[in-house]
């Protein structure tokens, strides 16, 4: 997937790093002990994994490098109430600055905005920032579901 | 007429004579002014006024023209109260006769132009060059070509929307059917397909648990529709519907899966179908089986069934991960 003359970085690892880790993160799960009971309800347990593949998927795509991938491993240690420290990379001023200052079209701005709420950590970047963590996060959703996908076709009855 | 041209002329040979009152004696500078300018409200004959202010405008052409604006303000600041009856007068007529340039340089010089006699093109021509030479002046501001803009701001600007549309260019390649040129038709399709490979996930994380019964449920309420058929109804419905999604997917992926969203469907491949269906209800199987035969079969890379309705509410399926990544 990577491609050699796109000036912007944005490229994952491949495909067996990603399944690596979500198989780490889902073996971590079924060692918990509230998962393997059966009272408990399926949704419950939908919302785990589903948590699992993104938490799995941050971490196979560079862990603290990316500012999506940050952000969720972020709200996931929220929810375990860990305390997650992240080395905080230097704040570029100019990106600031110019956030506030130019306000750009409106009919990117509408869509820009639908799209920092899809995005992970979306809500303090810049439009141009914000594309280049989509196109990076697009990568590794794509590569995540083939993982998944791959998984679920293995293990599926004939 | 005249007059009418040579008022503003002539009130442009006043400021001179106003700016700097200690070269000028009062008097000198009332009778300058007086035999300089035909007031509208007095009426001079008209071979008297342009002689003399052609005079006197080739002897003011070559002095600063600034702040025109401030025309009205100067009589009565640097004039003595003794005065202040002619001042008044003046500043009255004064006024209106400035009253012109406070328009842009530009059409006070096409009020000039279209006048026709030669000593009226004479101040024209004087006039117009005072005007050009008085325009960095009077429009600090000087309007830069496109391309060549000097302004920080829109330096900022320009560099920030290229790269904006360089960051658009290379997510174009990642999302299929990202060959839309239009930005905002561009970023919907980036918007949609994020939340499409959300889903996926979603789905797919559902799916390893073999959880079917709740599965579905789950997946009808997120989808919110449901549709209470009869289930022959639902077997020609999901034909018709069948073969339009095929004819659909052939051309384009995108509109295919859109004409889905729109009736509450989509594709899934057939393993998560038949999980879903023996394990929610032995029953459905008839229907299930009876869509199966009936699919119309899609293109290789899909791997995917018809539509399928399980219980008559909408089912989300997820794509063959290889087709998605396919541009």
């Amino acid at each position: 997937m990577a491609s050699a003359y796109n000036p912007i970085y944005t490229d994952v690892p491949e495909k067996d790093v990603f399944a690596l880790h979500f198989l780490q993160t889902l073996s971590n799960l079924r060692t918990q002990n509230s998962f393997s009971s059966p009272d408990n309800k399926t949704s419950d347990r939908v919302k785990k994994i589903k948590k699992a593949a993104y938490v799995s998927m941050a971490r196979a795509a560079g862990g603290a490098n990316r500012l999506w991938s940050r952000s969720l491993l972020h709200q996931a240690a929220k929810r375990n109430n860990k305390n997650v420290r992240f080395l905080r990379r230097k704040r570029r001023v100019t990106w600031l600055m110019r956030r506030r200052s130019n306000r750009g079209d409106p009919i990117e701005d509408v869509a820009a905005e639908r799209l920092r709420n899809l995005v992970p950590g979306g809500g303090g970047m810049e439009t141009s920032k914000l594309m280049e963590e989509t196109a990076h996060y697009i990568k590794c959703l794509s590569m995540q579901v083939k993982v998944m996908q791959c998984l679920v076709d293995g293990l599926s009855p004939k | 007429m005249n007059s009418s041209l040579l008022t503003p002329s002539s009130s442009s040979s006043s400021p001179h004579h106003l700016q700097s009152p200690a070269t000028f004696d009062h008097d000198d500078f009332l009778q300058n002014f007086f035999s300089s300018a035909p007031w509208p409200s007095s009426a001079l004959d008209d071979d008297a006024p342009p002689p003399t202010s052609d005079s006197s405008l080739a002897g003011f052409h070559h002095h600063d023209v600034d702040s025109r604006n401030q025309i009205t303000m100067i009589p009565l600041s640097h004039h003595n109260p003794n005065d202040a009856v002619d001042v008044n007068a003046l500043y009255s007529g004064f006024s209106a006769g400035s009253l012109p340039f406070h328009f842009p340089q530009g059409s006070g010089g096409g009020v000039m132009k279209q006048s026709h006699t030669q000593t009226q093109s004479q101040a024209t021509a004087s006039t117009t060059t005072g005007g050009t030479a008085a325009t960095p002046q009077t429009k600090p501001k000087v309007r830069a070509r496109r391309g060549q803009a000097t302004d920080p701001h829109s330096i900022a600007e320009r560099l920030r929307r290229e790269r904006i549309a360089e960051r658009m260019k290379s997510l174009q390649e990642l999302v299929p059917n990202g060959n839309k040129t239009d930005k905002a038709s561009m970023l919907d399709e980036i918007i949609d397909y994020v939340k499409f490979l959300q889903l996926q996930v979603k789905v797919l994380s559902m799916s390893r648990l073999g959880g079917a019964a709740s599965v579905s449920s789950q997946i009808s309420e997120d989808a919110g529709g449901s549709n209470e058929n009869t289930s022959g109804e639902n077997q020609t419905a999901a034909k018709m519907t069948e073969h339009q999604v095929a004819k659909l997917m052939e051309e384009d992926m995108g509109s295919a899966m859109q004409y889905l969203q729109g009736k509450g469907l989509c594709l899934m491949p057939i393993s998560l179908a038949t999980t879903i269906s023996t394990a929610t209800c032995p029953s459905r199987n008839p229907l299930i089986s009876a869509v199966k035969e009936a699919g119309v079969p899609l293109s290789p890379n899909a791997a995917t069934t018809p539509l399928v309705n399980v219980k008559g509410a909408s089912v989300v399926t997820v794509k063959d991960a290889s087709s998605v990544s396919k541009p």
